[in-house]
């Protein structure tokens, strides 16, 4: 769409202000169709749903769009995007009942798309997927890395039974696996180090001051330096027209009011219930194990402690009563505090996100960044805490078997030698 | 052997893990053939760079002007290049021997005794830009030593970087002498490029360097509209209204259980038990801090119960649910939990990190690495527990196989699969029923 900025009468421009707004929302997207594609899908078009169809599944699949998973059929595109729906609490049924060739329902997409925009910064975030990265990265968090749990793989199926010894096995390969990348990252953070040290001065930006692994190979191989800019240039486009979609979005969602205004309304059926998002499932029903097992112990210290304290109790003076008032508030405010942990997102206490790595020699904080030192102390901290966990999940596992095995006679169990 | 169910599960979690691991090992192996073949000397590159701008220079003092070859130049590179592919047809499969660099000669320079060392820019880019007008074949390959060739002690230009740059810089009477022999292999100008020697003397192409400040403004100004979102509060209104009315079109409760709240109820629990472990560990000296303690117990207690009720609430809505939907969902093996929330904002441009040293630099990233190996054998020790423990309760004969199955469970839930008990019968007399 045009971005001449005339004087022009009121109604001229808020009849522009519109289309303007969407361009920039498909300009902002990623595959996203033209904006004549959002008109007719108002009114129910038909050629525009495979095209939205299309834009759903790009916009909610959670890795790239790599070849894999863009060469899946329409129908199959749909489906998908029906169940990543409904996984993740939408509300329409008209969605869900459209036919899955993908040919019909133009409007229930579009109430889709807007529904997905209207909860989150949906073209911010895409854009954070798919950023060019400049700098060497490393990630502080495992959020990127276990936030891209893929297109289900139907590859592994019908296995059968298998011995435990094979899950052995493949833990065996597990520690092995873990053990290669820990020495090749090892090799790759001494390069790293190097790079950064031999191209001290290069860069433009002070506050970088070397270059990094990308900017060099692009120094040395041109043709992908192009590739590199042309990226780059992409995605400036594309931030732009995030931009300029935030500023003229209210003039969307008036409109999308019109659209689902124009939606025959729907029967409620109240059984209906969406599913749980994927992460829910499995990992509840172990909470819920977990959780189980944590009551049972404090049930056990509660009822101990209780009872030694019920059987003392008499010894205390008329200041009891008083300092039991304090005691029972403080302790309420000491839990109180530490539900709100977990209730408040604290996800900013934690070193989060992946950190562009720089060499300097300075010691004083010139500007805002991280420094290695207080990253390694905080990383150390996590990993005593996860060790903690471990041996404890452990010492479980084997008072629970020592109990099995007790009752069964007649066997000896020589444990390992405690290392 | 393991039930089917439960088979299949355990594998599938395992693999899940021996992917992401793969995936990792994958993207480091190919940071780590970038970063080897960046400390490497450069090879030519295949295509010349069209920048004007000063790219990978060595010689900043060189005073470039472009000027294309005169016709005479033309036609004694002509020659050249032909006396150069007899001579490569002459010592074919010598010419790699590597190392003597040739320059071409300069019509009409009387020599100034031109060292292999002397400006080797001008001739460099003298060569370059023959090279270019005439597209060699064979040419580009190290020569052989001169003095093998009757007749012709050509100089020719090898290197890399700076054919790059041919069409840039010539000087055409650099003084530079016409035939020079170039000195055998072991004397010769070490001309490639290599990083640590040359590294600090590398700038950004301007266009690149245009683009990237440009997009980190671009993106600091994405994030303070995000973070400061009283910018557009009617947009925001504007957007909850819309939320809502979708949802009471639609006319079902939303009380779901999100991914957002499993993961708060899990730091929940883990914390919950952390305090536990501190409270039981403490030692009360007096009757005051045994009171604390038990009351700390039992609230602590109390909110277990809470989370427990919320999470046992929506495990009901959860089976009426998958009774009714039918359909294939993208669920797989249930994933370790997010420590950060998924859900939190997206990082919008990455913070720096400063290391000063390569130790140090190491430390961080084997620890992070453990961090994130030891995140996941949490996470399979209690999926093993889940799947194990419930199997060796209910299963009753005692024989080789029940045996079997509680030696490796004790392996892989208490030793992390390195370390075996032994089990041995205290009756000797009895025989062993075979399994």
């Amino acid at each position: 769409m045009g971005r001449r900025r005339r004087r022009r009468p009121d109604p001229a421009d808020a009849a522009r202000a519109l289309p303007e707004a969407i361009a920039a929302l498909s300009r902002a997207l990623p595959a996203a169709p033209s904006p004549e594609t959002f008109r007719r899908a108002k009114f129910d078009r038909p050629e525009a749903a495979p095209a939205l169809w299309r834009l759903l599944f790009r916009v909610l699949s959670p890795l790239p769009a790599d070849g894999a998973s863009a060469s899946l059929a329409l129908e199959a595109q749909a489906r998908w995007v029906k169940s990543a729906l409904r996984s993740q609490g939408y509300p329409r049924q008209a969605l869900v009942q459209l036919p899955d060739e993908g040919f019909q329902g133009g409007r229930e997409l579009l109430l889709a798309l807007a529904w997905l925009l209207a909860r989150g910064p949906l073209p911010e975030r895409l854009l954070t997927q798919s950023r060019v990265r400049l700098g060497d990265e490393m990630p502080l968090c495992e959020c990127e890395a276990l936030a891209s749990p893929g297109l289900p793989a139907p590859s592994v199926e019908a296995e059968g039974c298998v011995d435990i010894r094979h899950l052995q096995w493949l833990m065996g390969k597990l520690r092995l696996r873990w053990r290669n990348l820990m020495a090749g990252q090892q090799e790759q953070c001494a390069l790293l180090g190097q790079i950064h040290a031999y191209t001290r001065g290069c860069h433009s930006d002070r506050s970088l001051g070397h270059l990094s692994v990308t900017e060099t190979e692009l120094l040395r191989d041109p043709k992908g330096g192009r590739q590199l800019l042309l990226q780059l240039e992409t995605e400036n486009a594309r931030l732009e027209a995030a931009l300029e979609w935030r500023r003229r979005e209210l003039v969307f969602w008036q409109w999308m009011d019109t659209v689902l205004d124009a939606c025959p309304p729907e029967a409620s059926l109240p059984t209906f219930l969406p599913r749980i998002p994927k992460l829910g499932a499995g990992a509840a029903g172990l909470l819920v194990r977990e959780l189980q097992a944590l009551q049972e112990e404090l049930r056990e210290a509660v009822e101990a402690r209780r009872a030694a304290w019920q059987a003392a109790v008499g010894g205390h003076g008329p200041e009891w009563r008083a300092a039991r008032r304090a005691l029972q508030t403080a302790v309420a405010q000491d839990l109180a505090a530490l539900q709100r942990a977990w209730e408040q997102d604290e996800g900013r206490s934690r070193p989060h996100g992946p950190c562009r790595l720089v060499r300097t020699e300075a010691r004083v904080p010139g500007g805002p960044g991280l420094w290695a030192a207080g990253v390694t102390e905080a990383l150390r901290a996590r990993e005593a805490c996860l060790e903690a966990v471990l041996s404890q999940l452990q010492s479980q596992c084997r008072q629970e078997l020592a109990r099995l095995a007790g009752a069964r006679p007649g066997l000896i169990w020589i444990l390992p030698p405690a290392h | 052997m393991l039930p089917a169910e439960c088979s299949r599960r355990l594998v599938a979690e395992l693999r899940d893990a021996l992917d992401s691991c793969a995936e990792r090992q994958r993207q480091l192996e190919q940071s780590l053939r970038v970063s080897r073949r960046l400390l490497r000397a450069w090879e030519p590159a295949e295509t010349p760079a069209p920048e004007p701008t000063p790219g990978p220079e060595i010689n900043e003092e060189t005073p470039s002007s472009a000027c294309p070859p005169s016709p005479q130049d033309l036609k004694e590179l002509e020659l050249l290049t032909q006396a150069l592919e007899k001579a490569v047809r002459v010592r074919k499969g010598l010419s790699k021997a590597g190392g003597v660099k040739a320059r071409s000669p300069k019509s009409g320079s009387a020599s100034s005794a031109t060292r292999a060392s002397a400006p080797p820019s001008t001739s460099r880019c003298a060569g370059s830009c023959a090279l270019e007008a005439k597209p060699p074949r064979g040419v580009r390959h190290p020569w052989v030593p001169a003095k093998d060739l009757p007749g012709h002690r050509l100089l020719l230009v090898g290197d890399g970087p700076h054919m790059g740059q041919g069409a840039r810089a010539n000087k055409p009477e650099a003084g530079l002498g016409d035939q020079q022999i170039v000195p055998k292999a072991a004397s010769q100008v070490p001309e490639a490029f290599t990083l640590k020697d040359k590294g600090a003397l590398l700038r950004l192409p301007e266009a690149f360097r245009k683009a990237a400040s440009r997009n980190a403004r671009l993106w600091a100004q994405l994030s303070s509209m995000q973070t400061g979102d009283s910018v557009d509060t009617a947009a925001a209104t504007a957007k909850t209204q819309f939320l809502q009315k979708m949802q009471t079109a639609a006319g079902q409760p939303s009380s779901m259980l999100s991914a957002a709240e499993v993961r708060r109820l899990q730091k929940a629990c883990s914390l919950l038990r952390l305090r536990m472990r501190e409270e039981l560990m403490a030692d009360p000296k007096d009757w005051t801090q045994e009171y604390r303690s038990l009351l700390t117990l039992e609230g602590l207690q109390a909110l277990v119960g809470q989370c427990l009720h919320r999470l046992q609430e929506q495990q009901e809505l959860r089976s009426v649910v998958v009774e009714q939907l039918q359909g294939p969902c993208p669920e797989g093996p249930p994933r370790a939990a997010l420590p950060c929330g998924g859900d939190a904002d997206p990082v919008w441009s990455p913070q720096l990190l400063l290391y000063s040293s390569t130790q140090e630099l190491q430390t961080l990233a084997a620890l992070r690495l453990r961090v994130a190996m030891l995140d996941q054998q949490v996470h399979l020790e209690k999926v093993l527990m889940a799947e194990l423990l419930p199997l060796l309760s209910e299963q009753e004969p005692l024989g080789h196989p029940w045996l079997a199955l509680c030696r490796a469970a004790h392996c892989l839930l208490c030793e992390r699969g390195q370390r075996f008990l032994t089990v041995l019968r205290d009756e000797p007399a009895d025989r062993l029923s075979p399994p």
